[in-house]
């Protein structure tokens, strides 16, 4: 119970930040002012200090949140939609076009994700949007995996097969006994997936290929971080503990949903 | 219990195998440089990638070598040189010098070297470099001439960098490039000792080596790509020298009581190229002049680089050997704007594009975001594209980069790997040509071989390049080295890090 | 059974297969496949003759064919950096991330699933609430940001461990750890997740009631039923093992695959590129028929799909 509590505590406070972030940052996040670079965190009009430009970090961690939750929002629900659509159909029609569409998943999941996503970069080039597009083709095969794996289990149960046995028509018994029952499973591998997109754009990021500055997303500030790492470490510490407060919330509220939903959720 | 004891105890054992410390290091005489990549090859002159000659030129040497600090030709595996008529040159060569093989060093591994890397089949990179060459002339064992098609005084300039690594002919006929690239030979002062590919490359010291052993005896190359984990090691005493310390971090490395950063002004320039090569407002040379009058170097030296660089008013740095000061673009806002009226230009309703690398050179990034601040004073909006190294090289080479682009260039010892390369419409990296008149000074310039026509004509092209303001001219780098303290070695401005010239001292 | 065995590596082999049109298919995307393969020092004059020398002038089926024929012998062609066979440079690196990879598994499955069980059978209890946050906080932490942490730590502060490279199981210690983290964090709420589930399941609380003892109960029926969305995740997630390596090893220059493939993605190395998904996807694959096996043998209601 405590642990749902804190996970939509948690996550409502990031969406407040991302919806708030131009009234309750201290100052423009692209404003750079050279005489005040590097401040520690405490200076005055900066609480989280300021980068090497000069740009307030605060300011920089409540839009990056809008970036975050951005990106977060956008591939979990193109990738929810298009893998469980997936998963759901070729779990339930056990023909050869089911089982040709799981092997190219599974060529698709034979490449690592992260250098998947890189690699559709490299070629499409880098960007907000670019980014969305790559980690979505990358992702959306978690969901059809797992969803067919579940769909595939719930089918042989008895209560679908008593419809079945009733005469239940295949689109009936699809979206209105195995769909509800795998539903709960789709919502907690999409709250599961919201933080593994948010970190894996930062990590993205880090290597050099994603969201590029002066845009300010957590994952870039990372990566600029690094090189003023051991002399400012507010750089590094900031938007990292906002990378890991978002995805514990978002984690824990996926959590307290299954456990509502469905306790006995395999996932 | 008893799994808890065993638990303990090889954990002990196991992290006893820490790495050796500096200490230990400085006693054995033992240098680690920290270095971004591992040598694309262990061939001389196939590959032209400046890491990758860092390393190999500690096994090969030079024909010519530079001054360190006039960074003028001098002897190294040629002992003299002199200008036989036009197009030809002629070197007397050092005797007594052994490769580490054992095999003796003569005029045939100078021509095996050039037979080499012309020949077509070994795809060498430095076949561009010397095409001028028609044939390499055996005169005797130790006394060799360089015939080339038309007149090329900076023979001399390209004979006196890692672009002519001396080969052993006997060894590259009877083992072959690919043996060869597996165990290098060469007549350098450090022996190849192992290559563990993405790890470290190994050297020792060569005891016979023509100009007397080295002090260090052990070179050691660790492959980090991570800078800051470089930097990590840098601070932990795991690693000795690492390059491109960032301003910023200088204070900390200085504290930290293990190294200390040492400075060189290099040769290598950093600057804004203003594309002239596509229609656009750069087009027009009002507006080029007036966006140097804009833009504040000084005031970007001091606060984004913490005051390291070198500003320089020209394409061509007092480091360059074919350097003539030229006069500046001061800045002066009123000027610009003055300009742009009489180009007919509104500044408040410009709208430029500026293309950046991150990383890639001291800050670029952020030197990019502060000139879009600065240009934004007077009113004109620059949209600052940061790109991923590849991603800028691509973009620059297809001319698909926008109004303005920031790139650096070096190291540059000579005017022509500056002025050929950079003005001329069609060539890979230029962002300026199609001038008739600049093309023809610059062809003239590259064949004069008397110093003093030289010398002028390089002067009268650099006043020209200057009024032509194809770029912005920003300054030469300062690169920062972390050196550790029981290492005493000077950087130098043609970026050459050579560890003969380097002592261990323990401290 | 053989059957099963069979038909799965029939479609594996289809896997591969797939996966090299695909990577085929990826390059020529670009529109222009011949930039790609061009040593950076080209001149734009050059272009054309490199085109005609590299065959991209024929029809695609011509190169598609002449590429399948040469991937089957292994001539993925030469790297542009390092001017070597493109295979023989990734297959060198392969065994470095495979070592990492194991370390990973390794102490995922002494710590991640007995804490995931624990988790599940004292459920509510202090052992689970801080299970569950050292889990969730493992998913959370980005990996690169763990690994610079690490090293500022242990090798800067306390110099209790190297920087990186190999040398060592000092010098295996943090960079498995971070690969670790997140695998771990994974499969141990999982774990929980499925055994809870398992628990509750009709049978176990028939078998209890039967009078069998609870570790009979858990050990037996629970957890053989628990296991399959396990090492269904667990299947899934070793690929991801192999491309999370990329940031360990960038981090703590450790000289693997990972490391290569983006270097290789940095410097448009495409014949390396190509090389690495090959052998990427077929060591996947292979890992991935092992855990469909095991899969068939442990729940034979799933064996006939």
């Amino acid at each position: 119970m405590t642990r749902g509590v804190t996970g939509v505590v948690l996550t409502l406070a990031v969406v407040v930040a991302a919806i708030a972030a131009p009234w309750l940052a201290p100052s423009d996040p692209a404003r750079t002012d050279f005489a005040l670079g590097l401040r520690p965190p405490g200076t005055p009009g900066h609480p989280l200090g300021t980068d090497q430009l000069g740009r307030d970090v605060l300011a920089r961690v409540l839009h990056g949140a809008r970036l975050a939750l951005f990106i977060g929002v956008c591939t979990v629900v193109t990738t929810a939609i298009v893998g469980g659509l997936v998963g759901l159909l070729t779990g339930f029609v056990e023909r050869w076009p089911s089982a040709a569409i799981m092997r190219l998943a599974d060529v698709q999941l034979s490449f690592p994700f992260i250098l998947l996503a890189m690699t559709i970069n490299v070629i499409v080039g880098l960007g907000l949007r670019n980014i969305i597009l790559s980690l979505s083709a990358a992702g959306w095969v978690v969901y059809a995996r797992v969803v067919r794996g579940e769909v595939l289990t719930v089918k042989e149960r008895d209560f679908v097969r008593a419809a079945a046995a009733l005469g239940a028509g295949r689109a009936r018994l699809l979206f209105r006994h195995v769909l509800p029952n795998v539903a709960p499973s789709i919502v907690v591998v999409a709250s599961l997936q919201f933080s593994q997109f948010v970190v894996a754009e930062a990590a993205i990021s880090f290597l050099g290929f994603g969201v590029q500055p002066p845009t300010p997303a957590w994952g870039s500030m990372l990566a600029e971080s690094r090189d003023f790492l051991y002399v400012a470490w507010w750089l590094a510490a900031f938007p990292g503990a906002a990378l890991a407060m978002t995805a514990l919330g978002v984690n824990l509220l996926g959590d307290w949903l299954r456990d509502t939903l469905d306790p006995k959720l395999r996932v | 219990m008893r799994v808890l004891t065993t638990i303990i105890t090889v954990l002990a054992i196991v992290l006893g195998a820490v790495p050796a410390s500096a200490q230990d290091r400085a006693a054995r005489k033992e240098i680690v440089i920290g270095i971004a990549a591992e040598p694309r090859t262990m061939l001389a002159v196939t590959i032209v990638d400046l890491t990758t000659n860092t390393q190999i030129e500690h096994i090969y040497d030079r024909l010519l070598d530079r001054d360190a600090k006039t960074l003028k030709p001098k002897p190294m595996l040629a002992t003299a040189w002199k200008v036989v008529n036009d197009t030809t040159w002629e070197f007397t060569l050092r005797q007594g010098v052994k490769f580490h093989n054992g095999e003796p060093f003569t005029a045939q591994s100078v021509k095996a070297t050039m037979d080499y890397l012309q020949d077509p089949a070994h795809k060498s990179h430095y076949a561009a470099y010397w095409k001028a060459v028609k044939e390499v002339q055996i005169v005797n064992d130790y006394t060799v001439r360089f015939v080339t098609d038309k007149p090329w005084p900076a023979l001399i300039d390209r004979a006196s960098l890692t672009d002519f690594l001396v080969m052993p002919a006997k060894a590259l006929k009877e083992l072959g490039p690919e043996k060869l690239a597996q165990r290098p030979i060469g007549t350098g002062p450090f022996r190849f000792v192992e290559w563990k590919r993405d790890e470290r490359l190994v050297m020792e010291r060569n005891p016979d080596y023509w100009a007397g052993p080295a002090d260090v005896g052990r070179v050691t190359f660790r492959f980090i790509p991570e800078f800051s984990a470089r930097l990590a090691a840098m601070l932990s005493g795991e690693i000795d020298i690492m390059k491109d310390v960032p301003p910023h971090v200088v204070d900390a490395v200085d504290r930290s009581g293990r190294a200390k950063v040492r400075t060189a002004v290099s040769s290598r320039i950093n600057y804004v190229a203003l594309v002239t090569l596509k229609p656009g407002p750069m087009q027009d040379l009002r507006v080029r002049r007036a966006m140097n009058h804009a833009v504040d170097v000084d005031e970007l030296i001091a606060k984004v680089l913490q005051g390291r660089a070198s500003k320089i008013c020209g394409p061509l740095s007092p480091a360059n050997v074919d350097y003539a000061p030229v006069e500046c673009y001061r800045y002066d806002p009123a000027r610009a704007q003055a300009l742009f009226k009489e180009a007919g230009v509104d500044p408040t309703k410009l709208q430029l594009t500026l293309d950046t690398p991150s990383g890639r050179y001291p800050l670029d990034k952020d030197v990019s975001l502060a000139i879009a601040a600065q240009l934004q004073r007077l009113g004109i909006k620059v949209n600052v594209v940061v790109n991923e190294w590849g991603t800028h090289l691509d973009k620059v080479k297809n001319r698909t980069t926008g109004d303005m682009f920031f790139l650096g260039w070096g190291p540059a010892i000579f005017g022509q790997t500056v002025v050929e390369p950079l003005f001329k419409a069609d060539q890979t990296y230029s962002s300026y040509g199609n001038n008739k008149v600049l093309d023809d000074k610059i062809a003239r310039a590259i064949t004069i071989v008397d110093p003093k026509g030289r010398a002028a004509a390089y002067a009268e092209l650099q006043k020209l390049v200057h009024d032509e303001a194809p770029w912005i001219f920003l300054w030469q780098q300062h690169d920062l080295y972390g050196v550790a303290n029981h290492v005493e070695w000077s950087p130098r401005a043609d970026e050459k890090v050579w560890m003969y010239d380097a002592k261990v001292v323990a401290r | 059974m053989r059957v099963y065995v069979l038909s799965r590596l029939a479609q594996a082999a289809l896997v591969v297969f797939l996966s090299l049109t695909a990577v085929f298919g990826l390059v020529r995307l670009t529109g222009d496949p011949v930039l790609l393969f061009m040593p950076t020092d080209i001149q734009a004059k050059d272009v054309e003759e490199f085109r005609q020398r590299l065959g991209f002038n024929d029809p695609l089926t011509v190169q598609y064919g002449r590429f399948l024929g040469r991937a089957v012998r292994g001539d993925f062609g030469e790297s542009l950096r390092y001017k070597r066979a493109a295979l023989s440079l990734v297959l060198e690196r392969l065994p470095a991330t495979l070592l990492l990879a194991a370390v990973a598994v390794g102490l995922t499955l002494v710590v991640a699933v007995p804490l995931g069980v624990i988790s599940a059978v004292r459920r509510g209890t202090l052992v689970d609430h801080l299970g569950t946050l050292a889990a969730v906080l493992g998913q959370a932490v980005p990996g690169f940001w763990l690994g610079l942490m690490l090293i500022y730590v242990f090798s800067v502060q306390l110099r209790w461990l190297p920087t990186g490279g190999t040398g060592g199981l000092a010098h295996l210690v943090m960079p498995s750890l971070v690969l670790t983290a997140f695998f771990a964090a994974r499969i141990a709420r999982l774990t929980r997740s499925t055994v809870l589930d398992a628990l509750g399941e009709d049978y176990v609380l028939t078998a209890r009631a039967k009078g069998l003892a609870a570790t009979r109960v858990i050990g037996k029926h629970a957890l053989r039923n628990a296991a399959i969305p396990v090492i269904t995740l667990a299947g899934l997630e070793i690929g991801q093992l192999l491309g999370g390596a990329v940031i360990a090893e960038t981090i703590f220059a450790w000289p693997g695959l990972g490391r290569l493939t983006v270097q290789a993605l940095l410097n448009r190395d495409f014949p390396v590129v190509l090389a690495a998904v090959f052998v990427t996807s077929v060591t996947y694959t292979l890992i991935n028929l092992l855990v469909d096996l095991t899969y068939g043998w442990l729940d034979p209601r799933v064996r006939v799909a």
